[in-house]
């Protein structure tokens, strides 16, 4: 799993930016609900201007939104919004869409067999399994029964007994969408509980004893069988005390662990440890050097770093053109054997917050990238140096590691170490020597080897001082998905009030579609802006694709032509990026299910930042909503 | 009975308020109404409702008279908001029909019964109420006292789709009485039921009125209207091609009704001469025949009295005691 900078923010620093408000989501929801709005009052106006000629149509306009501020908005009534929510809820449950809970659970029962069981890391392969399969299905449920229910009512004409009540707009729209989130939520926690299940039960397992030797004063050396397409070894030590069973470990095979205990000559061994965490970790903010030892941000780009990158959260400010960055790297690299490094600085590095006795605990997703071909069987050799960032002087020896790609390795920073301390060689000690008074600490990794490459990013290396529940991480899981699925019934909803069912299901997907799509957008916009042929905007490439043109040569069409098209394809790439830019960022709010998978803790500023926009869309969505049904003809 | 053809002798124009009606006493009012149908490119359709002026009183029942197509359906979806008129004005309780408060005040029974067929009686009627913010106690009571009302009883924990037509009929019916409403519209309200439904409507519309609510009904069923409508508007292509009080539509100036019992054929002649003598014209001295609908609520009403036992087929005396006890009862 990598992490961005923009994930790291917390709550304020992303509502606000303190130092580029331009970033901040919260110009992003005013900018975004005043163009919304102007531009709804522009649309409605311009409709009922055809329909009922220049004055009416203000007139009319200026009714809906008199009539929201002055009697709409006060007299919605929460007893009528329960009474539609329950309606619409038990619509959906006497359609029978609960039957999809009871297909989940058992497509959970046959998911197993096809859950490759030599997968190395099984627990993620389990995790990601439950989250994507509810989460797609979870989102396409919420598209059906969000986008169908009010234009079958209004079809149906049952809307007639509805808004022949004192009923609100307000309150139709409000009312079907607590009572889809309800329907949702009550689809969504089965699932989930159901997915604890399987996630833990599936990763249970057992083996036995194959082989055991003894070495002496109570200590053993063991093998378990092979079972479930892996076996450990284990080694156990004497009672720590006269009564008390011995205790033994084995090694970790595909993240998990188990506890061997000895009773009465009998080896006992426990259930897999390990497997399912929730690590807490404490990032630190990162710069490179380069081979010269200068400082660098961004690291050396080995090659298609920046596909994974991407364009992070700048707000409006890439949109209107203040800031316009390439794609991030995903993973800098340093050179082996020069000056280049990458240098963490860590916060709040305190006896208090790391309390264990051997030292820090550190943890480390590196990458590795050969120029030449070396010594193949082992992976590469770096350095861990820690550093006293108010006296760098104060520097402890090197610790050597060996890289291992693909796989979080977990290394200590010892409490004692060798190291300057500007003076003289001596013994430091972590905290009193290297941390500095303010709590921070440097620690810097290099790559050894000469022509080889070591990669990291910011999310790659962390200290972890602590770890929270694997079930209440999986819970933030489904919270997100809880506000994935809130989105699109808000945005379902919306649609539905002005177009048909079918037509609503198409136009709430191509806005969950686009908001997947919105990186690709940035790219061609971005490269639109800098001038540069690849392959243009849709006409052109349209164009490029009829003649068989390359994607870089220069448009091939007479001067006036390649004008319009530039022209034509500026602006729909403009108002695409617009568009995709105000949708919600889904695949970010999709991402969470990678910390689960991986083991991290979700954070909850994340968390908190992705229900604060939930929140604001579906403001959004109820006032569009709301001036659609409003200035809607129902019978018509 | 004989039916009024020229209608001009009788038009008087009651169309204009008396000057002694307080204004407060117009429940609905409608001032040059039109609605022009377009479709989606704005492009003209069809006119459905030609500069319509009415006036609906406090305490009357009033119908909406004519053919298919003819613009009821669209007056009382403008009366309700459910359309937005082309031009000219609806006010209902002296606010525009789209404001949504005036709703607290009016009952709507729709042509069909547009309600939710998987909620039950009692869902029903409880979702209604919810709707007019009525607490949850009396709510009880005016679902206990409608499903009595529309007799319901032995039906309310039934899914809707299970009722026959006649049923989900009454049930809209008790929604539109869920909030005690002041003004009551009934689109087409005696279609599908039978008729003893129809009857009962009649009298249940009667009773409303007589309990100084006012009442918009629109049917093309004339019966119903000519029973219970004290004004009629008669509508034909959009246009109000007639308006006025039901009893001075119908009375034929120049036709003098007389009914007798127990009259001998010598006396009949004798009556026959009198008028004669006195320059009218005889047209015809005969034994009136009921409606249809009275024979048939008479051989309910009798097999319900006494069950199994076969009618006296119809004889001397029998037709003319039906027509005595209808008669009585209106």
């Amino acid at each position: 799993m990598t992490l961005q900078p923009e994930d790291f923010w917390s709550f304020s620093e992303w509502l606000m930016r303190p130092q580029s408000f331009l970033e901040s989501a919260l110009l992003q929801g005013i900018v975004l609900f005043v163009l919304a709005i102007l531009l709804g009052l522009l649309v409605g106006y311009l409709v009922s201007a055809v329909r009922y000629g220049p004055s009416e149509g203000f007139y009319a306009v200026a009714r809906a939104v008199r009539d929201l501020v002055r009697s709409d908005l006060p007299g919605t009534s929460a007893r009528r919004i329960f009474a539609l929510a329950r309606l619409a809820y038990k619509e959906a449950i006497r359609r029978r869409v609960l039957v999809v809970v009871g297909l989940f659970v058992v497509g959970l029962l046959f998911a197993g067999w096809y859950l490759d069981p030599r997968s190395s890391d099984p627990a993620r392969l389990y995790i990601s399994f439950v989250l994507t399969a509810t989460n797609y299905l979870i989102l396409l449920l919420a598209l059906f029964i969000s986008t169908f229910s009010l234009p079958a009512d209004i079809k149906s004409r049952t809307i007639y007994t509805i808004v022949t009540k004192p009923v609100r707009a307000t309150e139709i729209v409000l009312g079907r969408m607590i009572g889809f989130v309800a329907v949702g939520t009550l689809m969504l926690v089965p699932m989930a509980i159901a997915s604890y299940f399987f996630v833990t039960r599936g990763l249970r397992h057992d083996h036995e004893v194959v082989d055991i030797k003894d070495l002496g004063n109570g200590r053993f050396e063991g093998k378990l069988s092979y079972d479930q397409f892996h076996e450990h070894t284990f080694t156990m030590d004497p009672p720590a005390a006269p009564g008390e069973p011995a205790l033994g470990i084995t090694d970790s095979v595909r993240g998990h662990r188990h506890v061997v205990r000895k009773i009465d000559d009998q080896f006992v061994i426990g259930e897999p440890t390990g497997a399912l965490r929730a690590r807490i970790p404490s990032y630190g903010s990162l710069v490179f050097t380069d081979r010269s030892g200068n400082i660098d941000n961004k690291g050396i780009d080995v090659g298609n770093e920046k596909a994974g990158g991407g364009y992070g959260a700048s707000g409006i400010s890439r949109l209107i053109g203040v800031s316009s960055e390439a794609r991030r790297l995903e993973y800098g690299y340093m050179e082996g054997g020069t000056l280049g490094s990458a240098i963490y600085t860590f916060d709040n590095v305190t006896p208090a917050r790391y309390p264990e006795e051997d030292g820090i605990p550190m943890e480390m997703s590196l990458r590795a990238f050969r120029t030449i071909k070396g010594d193949i069987v082992s992976g590469l050799n770096g350095t861990i140096t820690m550093r006293n960032p108010d006296d760098p002087k104060i520097e402890s020896n090197p610790i050597t590691f060996v890289v291992q790609e693909y796989d979080v390795a977990e290394e200590t920073l010892p409490r004692k170490i060798e190291g300057n301390d500007g003076n003289e060689v001596r013994e430091l000690d972590l905290f009193d020597d290297l941390v500095s008074d303010d709590g921070r600490l440097e620690v810097v990794i290099r790559c050894v080897d000469r022509q080889q490459y070591l990669g990291t990013t910011v999310s790659a290396v962390y200290l972890r001082p602590a770890e929270s529940s694997f079930a209440w991480n999986l819970a933030k899981s489904y919270i997100s998905i809880w506000l994935q699925m809130v989105m699109v019934i808000a945005f379902g909803v919306m649609f539905s009030t002005f177009l048909s069912g079918p037509v609503a299901l198409v136009a709430t997907f191509a806005c969950v579609l686009l908001g997947f799509m919105a990186e690709q957008v940035y790219d061609i916009r971005y490269h639109l802006d800098r001038g540069e042929d690849m392959g243009g905007g849709p006409i052109e490439s349209l164009v490029r694709m009829v003649r068989q043109d390359a994607m870089t040569t220069e448009l091939d069409v007479d001067a006036v032509a390649g004008k319009i098209i530039k022209t034509v394809d500026a602006a729909i790439v403009y108002s695409l990026d617009a568009v995709a830019t105000s949708l919600p960022n889904l695949p970010k709010m999709l991402g969470t299910a990678e910390y689960a998978a991986s083991g991290y803790d979700i954070f909850n500023s994340l968390l908190a930042r992705h229900a604060v926009a939930t929140f604001g869309y579906v403001i959004l969505a109820f006032l569009i909503g709301y001036f659609f049904l409003k200035t809607r003809e129902i019978a018509a | 009975m004989p039916v009024a053809s020229d209608t001009t002798a009788v038009a008087e124009a009651p169309d204009v308020a008396p000057a002694s009606s307080p204004q407060s006493d117009v429940v609905i009012e409608t001032r040059n109404l039109s609605k022009i149908y377009r479709d989606f490119w704005g492009r003209r359709k069809v006119a459905a409702l030609k500069s319509l002026d009415i006036e609906v009183r406090k305490g009357e029942i009033f119908g909406l008279l004519g053919p298919n197509g003819s613009g009821k359906s669209t007056t009382i979806k403008l009366i309700l908001g459910l359309l937005f008129p082309t031009s000219g004005r609806v006010l209902v309780f002296d606010q525009d029909a789209t404001e949504t408060r005036k709703n607290e005040r009016i009952g709507y029974l729709p042509e069909e019964s547009y309600l939710y067929k998987f909620l039950t009686t009692d869902e029903t009627l409880d979702f209604y109420g919810r709707l007019f913010d009525l607490s949850g106690a009396e709510r009880k009571r005016r679902i206990d006292e409608l499903v009595n009302l529309v007799g319901l009883q032995g039906a309310r924990h039934r899914q809707l789709r299970e009722y026959s037509k006649g049923m989900t009929r009454r049930v809209g019916l008790a929604q539109a009485l869920i909030n005690d409403p002041d003004l009551i519209l009934l689109d087409e309200p005696t279609t599908g039921l039978d008729p003893i439904g129809t009857r009962d409507m009649k009298d249940l519309i009667l009773s409303l009125r007589d309990q100084g609510k006012t009442i918009l009904l629109c049917s093309h069923q004339l019966s119903d209207v000519q029973d219970v409508c004290d004004r009629v508007a008669i509508l034909h292509q959009g246009e109000l091609k007639e308006l006025g009080k039901v009893s001075e539509l119908l009375k034929v100036q120049d036709v003098t009704e007389v009914h007798a019992r127990g009259l001998s054929d010598a006396a009949k002649t004798e009556i026959a001469e009198v008028i004669r003598r006195h320059g009218g014209t005889v047209e015809s001295i005969d034994n009136p025949t009921t409606t249809m609908e009275d024979l048939f609520l008479n051989i309910v009403r009798e097999s319900e009295r006494r069950p199994g036992a076969r009618r006296v087929s119809a004889g001397e005396g029998t037709n003319e005691k039906v027509a005595a006890e209808s008669e009585g009862k209106s």
